[in-house]
């Protein structure tokens, strides 16, 4: 029993100390763009636009998006830039009636107004997924920018015009621009969703892009077209083929420029169940398990981004590590009898966890800021009560998909779309309150 | 290099040779070693040889984290706590590099709110030479260790480009943070620095884009700090007391509180400001200020200067309503009353230098640029070859210009005597009564005398009074008497504990004594 106790609290120990660095890590890697005042200022978006000059395909894959793919087509079409200019795609699958039924009719609605740059482009073999409709696509356009959104994405108008802007001025030939949850206080997770997007875009991804490593983001992300040719187009057999594309992109030396302006974000929406966020997110640790086995971040050129990469990628497997470690943690403090030293180190976790929240608050704070937008008193509240359930959920996210892969299972668990943040319609660039 | 990089930097190191000069020559042989730096030590020496924070029964009446630092430091010393001679003098040479540390934190703090190397020389210059200051800075003093962390606090929340109108970083703001956090976990009163550094904090970050995670992460980082504190007695089940009786007149008595301790701190009164027998003025006009009266009256002057010039600048001198506030707000916690010693001047008097310095460099400023080195260098002239100002130099009795004591005077010689003179002729299973100040050479160094304990936990741990003693005087062997230890343990007989310590004073004889200006040491053979 006291060899069994020992272990117990020798192995906590050394999981205190590793938890600590990483979350500490993972803190700085989230508070980056505000610890770095240049980094700030560098995110922004351009203050005056050029004359539009680079010509976007737009590629929208679509899978059983009945409801909501005539607004997104509308959304593009409607853009702040020459129609000329625009090529759009809706991708389907020749199975998917529905969709390319709805999509054809706005198409034809379209038409009769003048407006004939949107198709449908189908595919009928497999895989059926988002990066085999992407491949078929890039081989099926021919402008100059590639850019994806999905179904349910609510873009700014003048995105286009930010993107040629960046790029002309920059001469760069990847960007990523933010994509942010808004309706953050629909349910009990999804305030922290929301957050877990703000950081990521606003702050995080300005790191990996400063260090030449970075996991692009699934929409909202432009590409110059021989990029992507020469990186070989999308893995069809990778869920997470935004992460996988931009790490090889990495890999070949080509920088990426991350844009977040709050007034230019994709907008987008928490899952809509429980059900569907854990898939949702079991499909991202298994894509992220997935790109981590393939050891394509093996090619990058210097350790310290092959260390972000692998740091990166599994992520979710240490989160959960973490969210179980707190029981642990707690148990061992309370049940052995340690010497106090050692029960303060086991401590140290748990004040890291505490800083996270804390800065969770605070983010949703700066988040509502940025938007315009005015939270409820309880939000922190429910905030403070949720936090380790939210972390609990990741974690088993995250055992689920290691499971998954384990018994090789790799089909695309679809996330649903309801359009909770369309509930309440605003005029587009204004602050739209996203309550569902 | 710019040539104005290379001024800084020639400055910066005249400043801190300096502090290494003015404090490190006579360093180990004046002052006379006091009890507080014994028990410093001791504790430091439970710490790397028994893992405890005390030898006795910790009852929280200090958090640890000077203590910590200084096990730190005896831990990679080769010879450890006979590295430097005795074991306080190897705490002295701590003290030293913590001077010299926050010698470089006055100087750039000063020259970054004062915007002006003139000022930055002068509170350096003030901070290394002013006697008072040397004095206690010499001594191993958890004060001294609070005042590093305390500047360094102040170096990093005035980090950055331009501290008035630049950005600051949020991981500056975290660790200053921590730093504060362990100036109070040094020494508790460090928490009268909190406001003027959480004000001058505010007004810094008020309006940038990371105003919410800087002030957020800063009060985040103090408090888990300070927390461990209170988690190490929860640990121990030691944070309240039993039964929850918070009752002063009953203290508890199964275990310590940590809880406890702090409400009964709270309530300890030695009368106020009001009442001229109070320790806050005889403290000042008994021992500061015949050391020190420029420091103390200059640097009073020029902090309501300050303050009022900042006040009325309406923001445009934040840096003076800063600088005044932190002198003012621990002036007034001193000021208050409370339980004092007369090395708690110690904190104070950093910010009297640097508010010297921001008047100083005030002043200057009216100069053309290149006049400016002429005041400076004709104030320190003064300063160190004046003997009439007494800082460096003084006239003795006989009228001739010498050294101040500070740099001549040899004390711990006869301290040094005293101890050679038990390890030569009392035998280590003697039962001693001590003062703290030899504690850790008793108990380091072969051969061990386990039975040497201070005449404080003599009276008061039951331990000691009870169970090694039974509170008899005819237990004692030798009482090893340090200066004015009679008076002391007079004034620590308020409740009696000390009286059968008195006793066996009263039959017993001097073995050993020797005496050379005001100091009297002696040993005393208990007659059974």
């Amino acid at each position: 029993m006291t060899l069994l106790a020992d272990i117990l609290v020798l192995g906590s120990l050394l999981l205190s100390v590793l938890l600590t660095i990483q979350s500490a890590y993972t803190l700085y890697l989230m508070l980056y763009t505000w610890d770095r005042p240049e980094a700030y200022q560098r995110a922004k978006a351009p203050t005056h636009f050029l004359p539009a000059q680079k010509p976007f395909t737009v590629m929208l894959p679509a899978r059983h998006e009945e409801d909501v793919i005539q607004t997104t087509i509308e959304r593009v079409v409607r853009a702040n830039y020459p129609l000329p200019l625009i090529e759009v795609v809706v991708i389907c699958k020749t199975d998917d009636e529905g969709t390319i039924a709805k999509a054809e009719e706005k198409i034809a609605e379209l038409r009769a107004q003048g407006i004939d740059n949107v198709r449908v482009l189908t595919f009928s073999n497999q895989p059926t997924n988002k990066p085999h409709g992407l491949n078929v696509a890039l081989t099926a356009t021919t402008n100059e920018v590639v850019t994806i959104f999905d179904s349910e994405d609510d873009i700014h108008p003048d995105i286009f015009n930010v993107i040629n802007t960046v790029m002309l001025q920059e001469g760069v030939n990847v960007v990523q621009s933010g994509v942010q949850l808004m309706n953050y206080e629909s349910n009990w997770y999804s305030t922290l969703n929301v957050l877990e997007y703000f950081f990521w875009f606003k702050s995080r991804l300005h790191y990996h892009a400063r260090a030449g490593m970075t996991p692009l983001g699934g929409n909202t992300v432009f590409f110059v077209r021989s990029v992507l040719e020469r990186a070989g187009g999308w893995d069809e057999h990778n869920l997470t083929e935004d992460a996988d594309v931009g790490i090889r992109i990495s890999s070949m030396g080509e920088p990426v420029r991350v844009v977040y302006d709050d007034r230019y974000v994709t907008r987008e929406e928490t899952p809509p169940t429980l059900d569907h966020f854990i898939r949702q997110r079991t499909r991202w640790s298994q894509g992220f398990l997935q790109t981590l086995m393939k050891r394509e971040w093996a090619r990058l050129p210097n350790f310290e981004q092959r260390l972000l990469a692998i740091y990166t990628l599994a992520f979710p497997s240490i989160q959960a590590l973490l969210g179980l470690y707190v029981m642990v943690s707690l148990a061992t403090m309370f049940t052995i009898k340690t010497p106090v030293l050692v029960a303060i180190t086991l401590s140290l976790p748990l004040y890291m966890l505490l800083a996270h929240l804390l800065l969770s608050v605070i983010g949703l704070y700066e988040f509502t800021d940025a938007h315009q937008l005015k939270p409820s008193w309880k939000t922190p509240l429910v905030m403070a009560l949720t936090y380790l359930p939210y972390q609990w959920v990741l974690s088993y996210a995250s055992v689920r998909a290691t499971i998954r892969e384990l018994r090789g299972i790799n089909n695309w668990e679809k996330t649903a779309h309801v359009g909770a943040h369309r509930l309440e319609p605003q005029p587009l660039g204004s602050a739209a309150s996203a309550k569902a | 290099m710019a040539w104005r990089t290379l001024l800084d930097r020639v400055l910066l190191v005249v400043s801190l040779t300096t502090g290494a000069v003015t404090h490190g020559y006579n360093l180990f042989k004046y002052p006379l070693y006091v009890t507080d730096e014994g028990i410093y030590i001791q504790q430091a020496w439970s710490v790397l040889r028994e893992a405890r924070l005390s030898p006795y029964t910790y009852f929280y009446d200090h958090a640890p984290a000077g203590w910590l630092v200084i096990a730190g430091w005896v831990a990679i010393l080769p010879s450890q706590f006979q590295t430097f001679g005795s074991a306080i003098d190897t705490g002295r040479a701590l003290m030293l590099l913590v001077h010299i540390t926050s010698t470089l934190l006055v100087y750039r703090v000063t020259a970054r709110l004062s915007g002006s190397k003139a000022g930055a020389v002068i509170a350096a210059f003030i901070f290394n030479v002013s006697p008072l200051a040397i004095f206690y800075q010499r001594q191993v003093l958890l004060d001294n260790v609070m005042v590093m962390w305390v500047l360094l606090t102040l170096y990093l929340v005035t980090s950055g480009s331009d501290w008035r109108r630049g950005d600051m970083r949020i991981v500056a703001a975290m660790l200053s943070g921590l730093t504060f956090g362990l100036a109070v976990l040094t020494k508790e009163n460090a928490i009268f620095f909190a406001p003027v550094t959480g004000y001058l904090l505010f007004k810094r970050l008020r309006g940038r884009m990371n105003y919410r995670f800087g002030v957020g992460f800063w009060s985040f980082s103090a408090v888990s700090m300070v927390s461990l504190y209170f988690l190490y007695a929860t640990l121990k089940n030691e944070l309240l007391p039993s039964g929850f009786s918070f009752d002063l007149n009953n203290p508890p008595a199964d275990h310590v509180s940590l809880l406890y301790t702090i409400w009964w701190q709270l309530h300890r009164s030695q009368g106020s400001i009001l009442d001229t027998n109070s320790p806050v003025w005889q403290f000042s006009l008994g021992a500061w200020l015949p050391k020190d009266t420029f420091v103390l009256v200059a640097g009073a002057a020029a902090a309501l200067i300050n303050l009022t010039v900042g006040l009325l600048s309406r923001g445009r001198r934040l840096e003076g309503v800063v600088v005044s506030g932190l002198a003012l707000s621990y002036a007034i916690y001193l000021a208050r009353g409370s339980q004092m010693l007369e090395f708690y001047v110690v904190p104070l008097l950093p910010f009297l230098a640097i508010n010297i310095g921001l008047l100083a460099a005030w002043l200057v400023s009216w100069l053309p640029r290149l006049l400016r080195v002429i005041p400076v260098v004709a104030l320190t002239g003064v300063f160190v070859f004046n003997p009439a100002w007494g800082y460096v130099l003084v006239v003795d009795q006989f009228g001739h210009v010498v050294p101040h004591d500070l740099y001549k005077l040899d004390q711990t010689s006869m301290q040094a005597e005293q101890l050679q003179w038990i390890r030569q002729n009392i035998p280590p299973d003697a039962k001693l009564i001590i003062d703290d100040d030899m504690w850790a050479d008793l108990h380091d160094q072969k051969p061990f005398y386990k039975w040497a304990h201070s005449h404080y936990k003599a009276a008061s741990d039951p331990d000691v009074r009870d169970k090694l003693f039974g509170k008899d005087w005819r237990n004692i062997d030798y009482v090893v008497m340090s200066n004015k230890m009679r008076d002391a343990m007079l004034l620590n007989n308020a409740d009696g504990g000390e009286t059968w310590i008195l006793q066996a004073l009263d039959h017993s004889q001097v073995v050993w004594s020797v005496e050379h200006g005001d100091v009297k040491l002696e040993i005393d053979r208990v007659n059974k």
